[in-house]
């Protein structure tokens, strides 16, 4: 087990420092100098490069771009808003982010389990077939085509919602984002709680426990769900680059101004700096949690680790 | 005992005995047994899958709309008329009807009043099928042509993807140990960087066009399509024919792309199908953070993004690209999930 993490881990960090080795060519390969402002001349460039360490050679800069990466500092940004550290920056708008994006795997994950679960039980029927359709229509249409419907239906026709987050009613303002992000991961929960649990209704430990007299809920919960839900974990990381994605998108729609729609932004008004950090930020998470997904899945099913650790 | 067995000697025959039996009722083949070609089977199996059928329909009418629509009123993508901006739909006939004629709810301070701008105008003989947008394009001519450049990107990508991706897995697990094991931990760092950090940082880099969106979705799907080639690859590599194709004297090359890569086209294709969609999408989203198609081209990603700036004072800008976005992806993935099972039956359900 302990060679499996261990392996898992050298992995994580080679493909981070690949990462980083990736972004830091493309922010030598953009365009333009950080300092082509036309009141500095030559000399004063030349002490502001020195002072930032440009004028060293390109691998010592990489070597002091991944410590600095890693410590957390992530330089200033250029334009959005001038030499504000980009650590700022983010530092107020990752918990918006974090707070829509956890509402909507939390809305996403129960729903899609109850609708799941519904259509194993009710196999066949037309509930099944509802639940198909709507996981089918989850996974295939983007998010934000589900933000705009949203949007204009709850927010602009019936005034339920507010269309545009504010600070001020987070709560209710967070609702139409949650909902439109969490189609996706619904709809894939759903499918794959309906097939696992079709699978482990079948198999012989549920006729096994069906015999010893058990019944009801023990029987649904303790015996068929707790082993259905195991493969489910594997839908986390196709989920979570969904929520990456969709988020982007989704924050603009709403004007959220989380992670997200500053990374729209930096994009949209070329500020490279703040493009590449959160880059970095978002790789790192990203690689973060593919790591947590391979090593509980490793704990939680043992073939898995040795077939790997074999390989 | 009686003899009832026909004396040989003095049995005559008769005609009848030298005519062909009518064995039409015999004649009854088990389809279940019987064997058939395989993709004859594939096509069956697809065609009793409704879903997938009706995704395919969908793809048709869609591709058709996208290559003869731009072409089927006077207008073209680019062609602006400021006179005539804002106009709601209007559809010759139909507009007699009530719908599609023109008119628009304009929610005023006041409350909401319906105008009708064509007659405000006087433009009784002018028709904009799905209305123009804030230039006075024709929305009509802007949707298909945006679905048409939304397609050949999609499956340009896809078929580039499927090349790359195909031959990198075929190599690593045909050839297997030092090479597949140096192919395998590229492969692990390419696919933990999110795909759509590679797509944006390249997009900034190159202009934006055509073409570098299509080398931009190419690089983000060939791992998933390398995986599937490469455990294809492990399974089918130690058959006796790839043997016998060796014994024989082929070499690697021919082995593995004419003799193992027929024998897994299936499951290839699938992914294929699979990757079409998920490259409209991504496409879409770059055109909506604005690293899309330049203008004045248009996807129907671009279309959303620049409907969206207007979509509560006029909503009809935005759906026609929406509706045809949703529907193209809808029946991409049905019609992916039906090739799926039709292709490999065993496969469970979902």
């Amino acid at each position: 087990m302990k060679k499996y993490i261990l392996k898992r881990v050298i992995t994580a960090i080679f493909t981070l420092l690949a990462i980083t080795l990736i972004l830091f060519i493309l922010m030598q390969l953009m365009p333009g100098s950080p300092f082509n402002d036309e009141k500095l001349n030559e000399s004063q460039k030349a002490a502001l490069y020195a002072k930032y360490g440009l004028d060293k050679p390109i691998v010592v800069q990489f070597f002091r771009y991944v410590t600095n990466m890693f410590k957390g500092d992530l330089g200033v940004s250029y334009k959005i808003s001038k030499n504000t550290p980009i650590t700022q920056l983010i530092a107020s708008r990752l918990p918006i982010s974090i707070g829509v994006g956890f509402a909507a795997v939390f809305i996403g994950a129960i729903v899609g389990l109850l609708l799941g679960l519904l259509a194993a039980f009710k196999r066949d029927t037309a509930w099944d077939t509802l639940a198909t359709v709507i996981s089918v229509i989850g996974v295939s249409v983007p998010s934000y085509v589900f933000a705009l419907a949203l949007s204009y239906q709850f927010g602009f026709k019936l005034d339920w919602f507010p269309m545009l987050f504010s600070a001020k009613d987070v709560i209710r303002s967070s609702v139409l984002p949650s909902i439109s992000l969490s189609m996706f991961t619904m709809a894939s929960i759903a499918r794959f709680t309906r097939a696992e649990m079709i699978e482990v209704l079948g198999s012989d430990y549920m006729l096994l426990a069906e015999s010893k007299g058990l019944s009801g809920n023990k029987l649904v919960f303790s015996h068929a769900l707790r082993n259905a839900l195991i493969p489910i974990i594997t839908v986390l990381a196709p989920l979570v680059v969904d929520l990456m994605t969709g988020s982007l998108v989704v924050e603009k729609i709403f004007s959220i101004p989380g992670v997200g729609s500053l990374l729209v932004n930096a994009i949209q008004s070329n500020d490279y700096n703040v493009v590449i950090a959160l880059s970095f930020i978002y790789s790192a998470m990203y690689i973060g949690i593919m790591l947590v997904v391979d090593i509980l899945y490793g704990v939680i099913d043992p073939r898995i680790r040795v077939a790997k650790e074999a390989d | 005992m009686v003899e009832t067995a026909i004396d040989k000697e003095s049995y005559v025959p008769v005609e009848a005995d030298f005519r062909l039996k009518g064995k039409t009722a015999d004649d009854f083949v088990d389809t279940n047994f019987a064997s058939q070609n395989f993709w004859k089977e594939v096509v069956a199996r697809f065609w009793r899958k409704k879903s997938a059928v009706i995704g395919l329909v969908f793809v048709i009418i869609i591709s058709f709309f996208a290559f003869v629509g731009p072409v089927m009123n006077e207008y073209t993508y680019s062609g602006q008329n400021l006179d005539q901006k804002n106009l709601a739909p209007r559809i010759p006939i139909i507009e007699y009807t009530g719908f599609f004629d023109g008119h628009e709810n304009i929610k005023t301070t006041s409350g909401t009043k319906t105008v009708n701008y064509y007659f405000e105008k006087h433009l009784p003989d002018t028709f904009y099928w799905f209305g123009s947008d804030n230039f006075g394009r024709d929305i009509w001519t802007r949707t298909w042509s945006g679905a048409q450049v939304s397609l050949i990107i999609a499956v340009a990508a896809a078929i580039i993807d499927m090349i790359i991706g195909m031959s990198y897995g075929l190599v690593s697990g045909y050839f297997g140990g030092k090479v597949d094991m140096v192919l395998q931990r590229i492969l692990e760092i390419a696919n933990g960087i999110p795909r759509l950090v590679i797509v944006t940082l390249l997009l900034l880099l190159f202009k934006p066009g055509m073409i570098t969106i299509i080398i931009a979705l190419m690089l983000t799907e060939w791992v998933g399509m390398s995986r599937i080639a490469r455990a294809e690859m492990l399974k089918l590599k130690e058959q006796e024919f790839v043997l016998a194709s060796r014994t024989l004297g082929a070499g690697n090359m021919h082995i593995i792309f004419s003799e193992v890569l027929p024998n897994i086209i299936g499951p290839i294709i699938t992914q294929v199908m699979f990757s079409i969609p998920t490259a409209i999408f991504t496409e879409a989203f770059l055109s909506f953070v604005g690293l899309g198609i330049p203008v004045p081209r248009c996807s129907l990603g671009s279309l959303i993004s620049e409907g969206f700036n207007s979509f509560t004072t006029h909503p009809y800008q935005i759906i026609p690209p929406i509706i045809v976005m949703a529907l193209l992806m809808l029946s991409f993935n049905l019609v992916a999930d039906g090739l799926r099972e039709a292709l490999d039956p065993k496969l469970k359900e979902m």
